[in-house]
């Protein structure tokens, strides 16, 4: 069917500068990705909200569903802003929401998808100078679902929406700070193991090594 | 297509420009692509202006490469079915010899390209693509009333897929693509083929309606209007929707084919039939499907292969016919199946899908639309045409959406669509939308079906969520009236829970007049859908025991620590012996799951990383604090756990849905067990305001029934696929150990001469995987097989109760009685409640007939044995849905 329209599940343009991953694996890995990266939320948008709007795309009944949702957090105040990452158990899902969500809104706001690598411990976090997002560092226009107007603003306006704030005050650095939403059916142990380690799909990291995208970078770039 | 725009793309970009893209880059384009794009794009601006120019530029590119050209064609025809037409008048073209070339021997340029397009038409069919077939079917049609196809050797074709409709056991997907290939050919073809042969036409016509014929029972199960006391079936089924079209147009000989479909080559002079000879389409046989047998099959010996079943098709008309066509109708049916195919095939692309659907009409005979307003050189409107493009778009696009049981692509294709379309043109499409959803609105208690009303506020929901919830409610406010559980009323709750979950409740609570907001409306939550935590109230009971698990909670106690502080819990509790407290295990597991849930209520991750960190805690619980116990838990205990989540999200039913569906993948509770907890202790729940009352199912209920089912059906796909792709390593090895043993050199270069030779039996032997693979399977095929047993026996229970039943519902009988139906203006909650059930038993047979099949001999037994000899309505009606269902009556 690409021959007489550009399907909307291909991957951005978008080449982290920085990746020490070549393009090549990049591809591969995209190509099989089953993490979105979503961006342009408000700062006030729920968890459960993108789950509602994304399990539109789920497909359990093929094996899929949402294995998590990681909210992108400000470095400093710990507090939403504005990304998170999506993973759902298969790849298919992942493009489907490409195709049908992509550009369309959530909580009023029109939020954009891309394949992502995979998520890496980490990568929750802003890398703006200020801990949020860099593109919010550099927005002019005044925008109340991410804090008003660009970085200087936002402190006050995070202050007024403490309640909805403090929610992320206990997220956690470091390994195993971020669930890995249930992993492949197992045959059940007896129930006298209590203390079964979590197994490498519980973890469901995708060990990439490094630091694979630049997420701000693509905002700034993109919006 | 519009990706490349060189002058697309701000100034910041510039910045990125190393960064940019290998991948993007285009390839270097040869003339043959150009000349294959060209093709492609011929008539995407002024196809008239465009016919010479393009002619040409293919007769310039002799020396011909016709595979490249036929290619073109190919691809335009199949992708771009609305230009069929205008590509017959090309290839017609092509096939004049010009001047200067008529010394020449050999065929023209235009019958090369025909005969190797056929050769991509037979690929289609081998590949049994249907709709690149039927699409090719619709070219060879034009094509012969253009007289380029012998009108015989087209007959054969149509034949050769009417005889597909008297195969023995034929499916009915593929029985329904057969009929519509022939039907469509025989519709734009019939102007030719009707005077060669008016007993052809009626062979092809008459095998379409004794196919039809066959299936009054299946679309009795599927209509979008339900009508549960007879067998009658409603117009607008697809297949009769074709034949109430075609009869027409064979009544009037065809002439009407020239004013429903586009035919701009009729302009240009007929070939000399002294000189030309048509082209003859070869015979072809459709081939049979291929079943791939992976020779699974259940630990009792079930086949486990789930083949998705297809139904018949319904359209729901939303408009009257001055404005939208009729799709019985020749002129309708065109237009149906125009806009069909495009939204079919574009749905790669919903942004260019709604722009090629607003652009429709410079597709079809002019006249068929209304003008856009202020369009310059309109035509004149044709009497019973005229039609509205927007209604007639989004008509289309919620049939397609609403198809039972379940639409070919997903929900939210359909409604991002529409989004799209709303967009380009808010203007028209916008109150094509309003309408459409009043018309739906509309048919909510008379008989719509409770799936297509569930998709509707599905709909309703996200479409509000993207143009700022913006609905006039207080035309609504009349219907507070109804009983609380008239469909009606269930629709507003519903859509306005779903508003909710994709924004917030004050925010929602804002766009409500203010009879819906009061609480005796009954339409929304009067707070914020929080969690309640039954022990936060220190005045409540067990507030103290509550606190003092919820600390250890949140001092990140080892699960191990507070298992054992979770017994001495339970010492205390059974030694106070104020005679209160019945079930002391039931009481510290509510104490332990709500304080666990409490600590992963702040969202969905705080969730999972409670689950995943009290993991141990959660199996011990379910072993029902037996370590002794088996690993897959007990079923009180199961349900105990489940219990405590819907009381602590008593107020958040999307909550329910999210803790259920993770206690299933964390394996806490199987699917069997949320199956079981729905049917029987769902009711305990007082705050699910529908599961009051004798025992029912609402589209609550259903969404947590589907969710365990899929997520038993999910995990044997995966399975299946797991051990499918491990036998084929096994294979693969095994055929690598052979052809060294058979002295193959060539594998010895690999180095491997010191892996020790296998013997024979342990080549013959599965790898430990695949035995591991092999057990799972056969593990989740027994639950698979307990979960629809488990549904079954519930639905069966509900809807046809016997007098040892708990709380049955003493209207299960008479909704479903013609004289019930006719008095439904007095119903109650009660009535309503049993009608909705049996809706959602209707869904459960329909779309899981694929499962339900691989077992139908047994859940048989189980559940329908106990009729034997009974006049029961309810039974009856019960057993007769399940046997349309698995394909037995």
């Amino acid at each position: 069917m690409a021959h007489v329209v550009s399907p909307l599940d291909q991957p951005s343009n978008y080449k982290d500068s920085q990746t020490r991953v070549d393009r090549q694996r990049q591809n591969d890995l995209l190509s099989k990705s089953t993490t979105l990266y979503v961006g342009n939320l408000s700062f006030y948008t729920t968890e459960e909200q993108i789950y509602e709007l994304f399990t539109k795309c789920a497909s359990p009944e093929d094996g899929g569903g949402i294995k998590r949702i990681i909210m992108g957090l400000d470095r400093n105040t710990r507090t939403p802003c504005g990304f998170c990452f999506v993973e759902y158990y298969t790849h298919t899902e992942a493009l489907a929401s490409m195709r049908y969500v992509s550009g369309t809104k959530l909580d009023e706001r029109i939020i954009r998808c891309d394949l992502d690598l995979g998520y890496k411990e980490g990568r929750q976090f802003g890398r703006g100078k200020s801990g949020g997002q860099v593109r919010d560092e550099h927005r002019q226009d005044y925008d109340p679902g991410r804090g008003g107007w660009g970085a200087q603003a936002q402190r006050l306006e995070i202050e007024r929406r403490r309640e909805v704030e403090e929610r992320y005050a206990d997220a956690q650095d470091g390994p195993g700070a971020v669930a890995g939403g249930g992993g492949d059916w197992k045959e059940s142990e007896s129930s006298g193991n209590l203390k079964r380690g979590r197994s490498p799909e519980d973890e469901g990291d995708g060990r990439l090594g490094q630091r694979s995208r630049l997420d701000e970078d693509m905002d700034a770039e993109r919006m | 297509m519009s990706y490349d725009r060189p002058h697309r793309g701000g100034g910041n970009r510039r910045r990125y420009r190393d960064d940019y893209d290998d991948r993007r880059r285009e390839p270097y384009e040869s003339p043959a692509d150009k000349l294959k794009t060209s093709i492609i794009k011929f008539g995407d601006l002024d196809v008239e202006q465009e016919l010479p120019t393009i002619e040409k530029h293919i007769r310039d590119s002799a020396p011909y490469n016709i595979p490249n050209l036929s290619e073109a064609f190919r691809i335009a025809v199949t992708e771009q079915p609305y230009k069929i037409p205008h590509y017959v008048t090309l290839l017609r073209r092509l096939h004049d010899i010009p001047p200067e070339e008529t010394s020449s021997e050999g065929p023209s340029l235009g019958k090369q390209i025909l005969e190797d397009f056929w050769k991509g038409f037979q690929a289609y069919l081998d590949k049994l693509a249907w709709r690149e077939t039927r699409l090719c079917i619709h070219f060879f049609a034009h094509l012969t009333v253009a007289k380029l196809i012998a009108a015989d050797s087209l007959f054969g074709l149509l034949q050769s897929f009417t005889a597909v409709l008297e195969e023995f056991g034929v499916s009915h997907g593929r029985a329904k693509k057969a009929a519509v290939c022939a039907g469509e050919g025989l519709m734009i073809g019939g102007p030719v083929l009707k005077p060669a042969s008016a007993e052809h036409v009626q062979e092809i016509v008459n095998a379409i309606q004794a196919y039809n014929d066959t299936l009054t029972n299946p679309k009795t199960l599927v209509a979008p209007m339900v009508n549960l006391y007879s067998e009658e079936t409603p117009p607008n089924e697809l297949l009769d929707i074709l034949l109430r079209a075609l009869k027409t147009l064979d009544e009037s000989d065809f002439t009407e084919t020239a004013s429903s479909f586009l035919q701009p080559y009729t302009s240009i002079e007929d070939p000399d039939p002294a000189t030309f000879v048509p082209y003859n389409l070869p015979s072809v046989l459709v081939p049979p499907e291929v079943i791939e047998l992976d020779g699974l099959a259940t630990d009792s010996g079930e086949e486990a292969q789930v083949k998705k079943e297809e139904w018949p098709e319904y359209f729901i008309p939303l408009f009257d016919n001055d404005v939208t066509p009729d799709p019985q109708t020749p002129a309708g049916y065109a237009v149906y199946a125009g806009l069909t195919d495009i939204i079919d095939i574009y749905e790669v692309n919903r942004k260019e899908c709604a722009r090629l659907l607003l652009e429709f009409p410079k597709w079809t005979v002019p006249g068929t639309f209304k003008p856009k307003p202020g369009a310059t050189n309109a035509p004149e409107p044709v009497p019973e045409k005229d039609w509205q493009l927007e209604s007639t778009v989004i008509e289309n696009l919620l049939g397609a959406y609403l198809v039972l049981p379940e639409a070919s692509q997903k929900s939210i294709y359909y409604i991002g669509l529409i989004t799209e379309l709303c967009k380009l043109s808010p203007s028209t499409v916008g109150p094509a939308v309003g309408k459409s959803i009043r018309k739906l609105y509309s048919m909510l208690g008379e008989g719509l079906d409770v799936e297509v009303a569930r998709r509707f506020a599905e709909w309703f929901a996200i479409h509000m969520s993207n143009f700022g919830f913006q609905w006039v409610w207080k035309e609504w406010i009349p219907e507070l009236s109804l009983a609380v559980q008239h469909p009606k009323r269930a629709f507003m709750r519903r859509a306005i829970e779903f508003e909710i979950r994709l924004s917030y409740h004050d925010r929602i609570l804002k766009t409500l007049p203010q009879e819906m907001q009061a609480p005796e409306g009954h339409t929304i939550g009067e707070q914020a859908p929080g969690p309640d935590f039954e022990y936060d109230d220190p005045a409540k009971p067990h507030h103290d025991a509550a606190q003092a698990v919820l600390n250890l909670f949140r001092g990140r106690a080892k699960a191990e620590d507070v298992i054992a502080h979770l017994e001495t819990l339970k010492g205390t509790l059974d030694t106070s012996d104020d005679g209160e407290i019945v079930n002391v295990d039931g009481l510290i597991r509510s104490i332990a799951m709500q304080s666990l849930l409490h600590i992963g209520s702040r969202s969905f991750s705080h969730l999972l990383n409670a689950i995943e960190r009290y993991l141990p805690l959660l199996r011990h619980i379910a072993s029902g604090g037996v370590s002794s116990a088996s690993g897959s838990g007990t079923p009180e205990a199961k349900a105990d756990i489940l219990t405590a989540s819907a009381a602590f999200w008593k107020l958040n039913r999307h909550m329910v849905a999210i803790v259920f569906d993770k206690l299933m993948q964390y394996q806490i509770v199987d699917p069997t067990d949320v199956v079981a907890w729905t049917f029987v202790h769902r009711g305990e729940i007082r705050q699910f305001s529908e599961a009051t009352g004798p025992l029912s199912l609402s589209a609550f209920e259903w969404d947590l029934l589907k969710g365990a089912l899929d997520k038993a059906n999910g995990r044997v796909m995966i399975a299946r696929r797991k051990v499918v792709a491990l036998r084929k390593e096994d294979d693969d090895n095994r055929a690598r150990v052979k052809a060294k043993a058979e002295g193959n050199t060539v594998m010895e270069v690999d180095g491997e001469e010191n892996v020790p030779e296998k013997t024979d039996e342990a080549l013959a032997a599965d790898s430990p995987a695949l035995t591991t693979a092999l057990k799972a399977f056969t593990s989740l095929t027994r639950e698979q097989k307990a979960a629809l047993s488990r549904t079954l026996d519930g639905f069966v229970s509900c809807l046809a109760p016997g007098a040892s039943d708990a709380n049955p519902n003493p209207h299960s009988r008479v909704v479903i009685s013609e004289d019930g139906w006719s008095d439904r203006a007095g119903w109650e909650k009660d009535q309503w409640d049993a009608w909705e059930t049996w809706g959602w038993y209707r869904q459960f047979c329909r779309s899981y007939a694929p499962y339900l099949r691989n077992y139908s001999t047994t859940l048989w037994t189980v559940s329908f044995a106990k009729f034997d000899g009974s006049t029961d309505p309810a039974a009856e009606l019960l057993k007769k849905t399940w046997q349309v269902a698995t394909g037995q009556e």
